[in-house]
């Protein structure tokens, strides 16, 4: 126990980016608010981006140095589908007046 | 003039014509019969039956004149005349051909069937010509003669099966003419479905017969006599001739008999024939007096050579026909509708006949059945005359004897001829009856004591012989008390007293029949020493008859025993004068009570001691509702639970209404699956992502497997799901040490390895060094001792 | 509201106390040649330059970093909470901030320098502003958190989840990765060939802007230059999505721009 909790190794690294992902999931799949929704999917980027860094500081050669670099493309990716995300939800609402997606939907249940 | 074997008109033997005629006359009238119009199509059925008549005169007795002059073998020695149409039936050995015989009991039978029904046709024209159905009518009746002379002049079993069936159908039709009446309908399928029974049982006879015999030609079932095989019965194998088996006989016979107990009217069967007076009356004459219902009695007769086998076929037989007559008689007593008084007469005479036949006395039971067509035929269309004079009169029920009363003075004719078709049943000296029911007694005393046939009780034939007495004086009594109800007295209503005679062409038919009833008995006056003056011609019948029916009992193979014995004169005329007497005895009882009309003193009887009896008689001994209650009330609860259970219950709710809610709930559980929510189909990938954890969880803990055929042992390695692949190094230890820390640096052995017994200790240690997990597993497994298969 | 700015004042020390934490232990002297590497438990070692990384068996320096890894661990968590079920989008949205500081904070343990100030100039300043701008247009800052139908399906998904949890947790635990403990010495210093005086290779550290940037703009030149196209395809598309199509149709705060 003491292991764990003082020799904080990789594995700590990567359990708390999982941790973090899941619980975007959890975001994605239990709110009905869109922006909600769009926050838990940037939630998930970013413990995707802390999985790539704490492997890539695993190996710590020069190669690995490349994973920094796909890290920040990575948050690019992120902010384009966040603004284009943003500008669908405004959409929607000037002809809904409503972001909830459960309402959001025309199929008959 | 040629052989009458060889007559043949546009390709059709001529025996086929007999039927043919009626049967293309019936097919004209059903389907263009409202085009013929009235008179025509009544004039063409009568042409077509009169023709078969002529016919069957020409072959008769042209072959007769023809074996007479040619110096051939007489003809019925010869066999008669045998013309096969075509042949109709092969299906693997079987075989059946269209074939018609002519053979002396044939001759008699197309005789009277023809002629009576030539009578009878002409009647209908006057009775049914304000029927609206006319042309139907003379269809159904034609076809009904045709299907009757098939069943006569058949050669073989199945051909007599078509004609058996087709007056079964017939009967049917007929009886149900007037089906705009729900009761005549039921009367009707009532008829059909009873003769059905039998029908059953008549082919459970053939097919035992085919069985035995592989053939259901009449010659060959007579000849198998002499036919040595070797079969299994039913109950063991049994060599040699085939009819020394008398109990393949007696099953037979009693299966046919069967057929004929529904097609006769028999106890226990014999329930459909007086609801068949729903019909119109000629049809109850012409084919509930004269002809079909005779068809059993036929039959049995034809297949002598069988029954002469089997004792116990007759002794079943006669015993049948007893309780028939007797049941039958004791019924009529209480009856107050005039056809169903003639119809329970008609099942008690039957019974006669049947008795007759069952005491070998085939002779008998034919002269008996002519005898009986002719009289019964008349009373019959007497009764017809009758009601439709009531029926004129105003009566609303033409038929109930209690509103007749006087007709005497109304309907001359008709009461002259009923009055010698009454002496005629009744057994009086000099008329038909007399000749033919003496016959009967005689022959049923004759197989008593002496003549007793192998198996029967010695005092059967005189039993026989009592109870006939007994219903002899039945017979004549009711017969006479429905005589003198309908005749005497005075009128009982507005009906009677405003009935008149019949038309011609009603009373003609009742004159004629009336003449043969009262001289047909001539052609079979018994043998007697002491009167050699009589010409042959009187003993005509019994001589005629003698080639084609057995007169011998078939003991087995070669020992045959003559029927009957040989009677004394004295013994002959002792019987014959009790008959007379006992027949005497029966109209004068019914003269005493009824001569006036309905009596104060029988009234008087029936309300006190005999009220029993009297409400058992009237209510036809139960045997409608004791029908009802065993057979028809269960069948139909079985129905009806079929119904309830398999047809509503398992089709329809269980497999329909079944499959369509699985269909359904199926459906609702696809819908939920898919009802365009994103987040459902990302927690569906989330649940699925957990699965697949889940599974390839359950196969965690590096094992193996150790197995021995014979000096060697297989070595299998499975290190764990997950921590598989080109990063495990796997070091085996054959001595079974558990210490891995030499094995970091030497390259890793193979999973599977196979090594010799001889070569390891009692256990084998796995040393997996797991590179990505930094860790060093070990397993150990014990060295099996036996082999593993 | 006073709750939440505690918090995030609280984030924000700690993580700068986290970004300097690192530069405070390397300013630790190096102990004497006697001190043979590989032994648990002593202060901090020297930097060892090792030709394979999988036989880099560093001990940890302590529990200071321990402690600091699991205050920024659990900060990332809770705002990762907060934003899951908070019912006002605007908390939802400083427990989101809140969680990326934690995160860039983490960021720095990993000797991701470079990205960590990316991850706080890009995601914490830009994106949220972007969510906070358009939960102002809307105007609807409340919102029911959990959905009040569907509970078993809510109850499957959460235990698949936590499931999941466990797993991937007891999974990566077990794991022994090739360095038992974080590090303290940064990685090995990348070379840079041609930036050095006179010709030589210059020595950055590992995940400096230099070698971040020697990497961006050399090898990973293409995937710059899509990325900046897509940036522009992004902003073009966001215009054109958003942009109202008819004059009256723009929402309470938003007028509309006219075509």
């Amino acid at each position: 126990m003491n292991d764990l909790l003082f020799d904080v190794g990789y594995g700590h690294f990567l359990v708390l980016a999982a941790v973090l992902f899941l619980i975007g999931v959890a975001g994605v799949l239990i709110r009905r608010n869109a922006l909600i929704i769009l926050m838990s999917v940037e939630l998930m980027l970013n413990a995707a981006n802390m999985t790539l860094l704490t492997f890539s500081r695993m190996w710590g050669d020069e190669g690995a140095l490349s994973a920094h670099t796909f890290a920040l493309i990575v948050i690019g990716v992120a902010a384009a589908e966040a603004s284009v995300g943003l500008a669908i939800v405004v959409a929607v609402f000037r002809g809904r007046r409503n972001v909830d997606v459960d309402k959001l939907t025309t199929l008959r249940h | 003039m040629s052989d009458p074997q060889t007559w043949s008109f546009a390709g059709l033997p001529a025996l086929l014509w007999i039927p043919l005629l009626p049967l293309l006359a019936s097919a004209i009238n059903l389907i263009f019969g409202k085009r013929i119009g009235k008179p025509g199509a009544g004039v063409l059925a009568v042409l077509a039956v009169a023709g078969a008549c002529v016919l069957a005169g020409v072959e008769v007795f042209g072959g007769l004149f023809y074996h007479a002059t040619k110096e051939a073998p007489p003809l019925w020695q010869a066999g008669g005349i045998t013309q096969t149409a075509w042949s109709w039936l092969e299906v693997g050995g079987f075989k059946a051909e269209l074939a018609f015989r002519l053979d002396s009991l044939s001759a008699v039978m197309i005789l009277i069937i023809t002629f009576v029904g030539t009578w009878i046709h002409i009647y209908s024209m006057g009775y049914m010509a304000h029927d609206k159905g006319y042309h139907r009518y003379f269809g159904y009746l034609n076809l009904f003669t045709g299907s009757m002379l098939i069943l006569v002049l058949a050669a073989n079993l199945p051909v007599m099966f078509i004609g058996w069936e087709g007056v079964g159908l017939c009967s049917f039709l007929l009886i149900g003419f007037w089906y705009e009446n729900d009761a005549y309908a039921y009367a009707g399928r009532k008829a059909f479905v009873v003769n059905r029974i039998g029908d059953f049982m008549f082919l459970l006879g053939m097919f035992l017969l085919y069985w035995a015999v592989k053939s259901l030609d009449f010659n060959d079932i007579k000849n198998a006599a002499n036919i040595t095989v070797l079969h299994d019965s039913v109950w063991g194998p049994h060599n040699s001739h085939v009819w020394a088996d008398e109990r393949l006989a007696a099953a037979a016979g009693i299966c046919l008999f069967g057929g004929a107990c529904g097609k006769s009217a028999q106890l226990p069967l014999f329930v459909w024939l007086p609801d068949a007076m729903a019909g119109p009356t000629p049809v109850s004459a012409l084919i509930h007096a004269a002809t079909m219902v005779t068809a059993g009695v036929y039959m049995v007769c034809r297949l002598s050579f069988l029954y002469s086998i089997s004792t116990t076929a007759m002794i079943v037989i006669s015993t049948v026909g007893l309780l028939t007559a007797l049941v039958a008689a004791f019924i009529a007593f209480a009856q107050t509708d005039l056809k169903k008084v003639l119809a329970y007469s008609t099942v008690s005479q039957l019974g006669f006949m049947f008795v007759a036949a069952g005491t070998g006395n085939y002779t008998a039971a034919v002269f008996h059945l002519g005898t009986h067509a002719f009289f019964k035929a008349c009373l019959f269309l007497g009764a017809g005359s009758v009601m439709h004079g009531m029926e004129h009169g105003g009566s609303t029920t033409p038929g109930d004897i209690t509103t007749m009363g006087g007709l005497r003075k109304h309907m001359p004719i008709t009461r002259a001829t009923f009055l010698i078709s009454c002496l005629a049943i009744s057994g009086i000296f000099p008329f038909a009856g007399f000749f033919s029911k003496d016959e009967i007694l005689g022959g049923a005393w004759a197989v008593a004591g002496h003549g007793t046939p192998p198996g029967w009780p010695q005092f059967y034939g005189y039993l026989l012989w009592g109870g006939l007495l007994i219903a002899a004086l039945g017979t004549a009594f009711y017969m006479w008390r429905l005589y003198f109800l309908v005749f005497s007295g005075n009128e009982r209503s507005e009906a009677a007293k405003h009935a008149h005679e019949s038309p011609l062409s009603m009373t003609s038919a009742l004159a004629i029949l009336a003449l043969f009833a009262t001289i047909i008995g001539f052609i079979g006056v018994p043998h007697l020493e002491a009167l050699h003056g009589i010409p042959s011609a009187f003993h005509a019948l019994s001589n005629w008859l003698a080639p084609a029916v057995q007169h011998a009992w078939i003991v087995d193979a070669t020992h045959t025993l003559p029927i009957g014995g040989e009677g004394s004169d004295s013994m002959t005329i002792t019987l014959m004068v009790i008959a007379l007497a006992v027949g005497a005895f029966g109209i004068v009882l019914a003269w005493a009570l009824y001569g006036r009309g309905p009596s104060a003193r029988v009234a008087h009887w029936v309300e006190g001691p005999l009220a029993g009896p009297y409400e058992a008689s009237k209510n036809k001994l139960w045997f409608d509702e004791l029908y009802d209650a065993t057979i028809v009330r269960p069948f139909k609860m079985i129905a009806r639970g079929l119904f309830e259970i398999a047809d509503r219950f398992v089709i329809d709710t269980v497999a329909v209404n079944g499959a369509a809610f699985v269909v359904s709930l199926f459906s609702r559980l696809s819908r939920w699956v898919q009802n365009g929510q994103v987040q459902r189909y990302l927690s569906g990938l989330v649940v699925g992502a957990a699965a697949v954890f889940l599974v390839t969880d359950c196969h965690r803990h590096p094992a193996f497997s150790i197995s021995r055929q014979g000096e060697e042992l297989r070595l299998h390695a499975e290190p764990g799901a997950g921590i598989v692949g080109p990063n495990v190094k796997l070091h085996w230890h054959l001595d079974g040490s558990t210490d891995c820390s030499a094995d970091k640096d030497k390259p890793s052995d193979p999973p599977d390895l196979t090594v010799r017994r001889g070569d390891v200790g009692g256990r084998v240690a796995l040393c997996i060094d797991d590179a990505i997990g930094r860790k060093m597993n070990v397993v150990t497994a014990e060295v099996p001792t036996e082999e593993t298969p | 509201m006073k709750f939440l700015a505690w918090l995030i004042a609280a984030a924000l020390i700690l993580g700068v106390a986290g970004i300097a934490a690192p530069s405070l232990v390397h300013a630790q002297p190096v102990p004497t040649a006697e001190r043979p590497a590989g032994q648990a438990g002593d202060g901090p070692h020297a930097i060892v330059t090792k030709t394979h990384p999988h036989d880099d068996i560093v001990e940890s320096s302590g529990k200071g970093m321990a402690l600091l890894f699991w205050i920024f661990a659990a900060a990332s968590i809770a705002g990762a909470l907060f934003v899951v079920t908070r019912r006002n989008l605007i908390a939802a949205v400083m427990g989101m901030v809140g969680s990326f500081i934690g995160i860039a904070a983490v960021y720095m343990m990993l000797y991701a320098q470079f990205l960590a100030v990316i991850q706080m100039l890009v995601y914490a300043g830009a994106i949220m502003v972007l969510f906070v701008f358009v939960i102002m247009i809307l105007n609807r800052p409340e919102d029911e958190p959990v959905a009040p139908t569907g509970r078993i399906g809510q109850a499957i998904g959460g235990v698949a989840i936590l499931y999941l949890v466990a797993r991937l947790a007891m999974i990566l635990m077990n794991v022994a990765l090739p360095n038992k403990a974080i590090a303290l010495a940064s990685p090995a210093p990348i070379m840079l060939p041609g930036w050095g005086s006179a010709g030589g290779s210059e020595a950055v550290g590992w995940g400096t802007v230099k070698a971040v940037g020697n990497d961006l703009f050399g090898p990973g030149l293409f995937p710059f230059e899509a990325i900046s196209i897509l940036l522009l395809v992004a902003v073009v598309g966001a215009i054109a999505i958003a942009r109202p199509l008819h004059p009256d149709d723009g929402t309470d705060a938003d007028p509309g721009i006219h075509p």
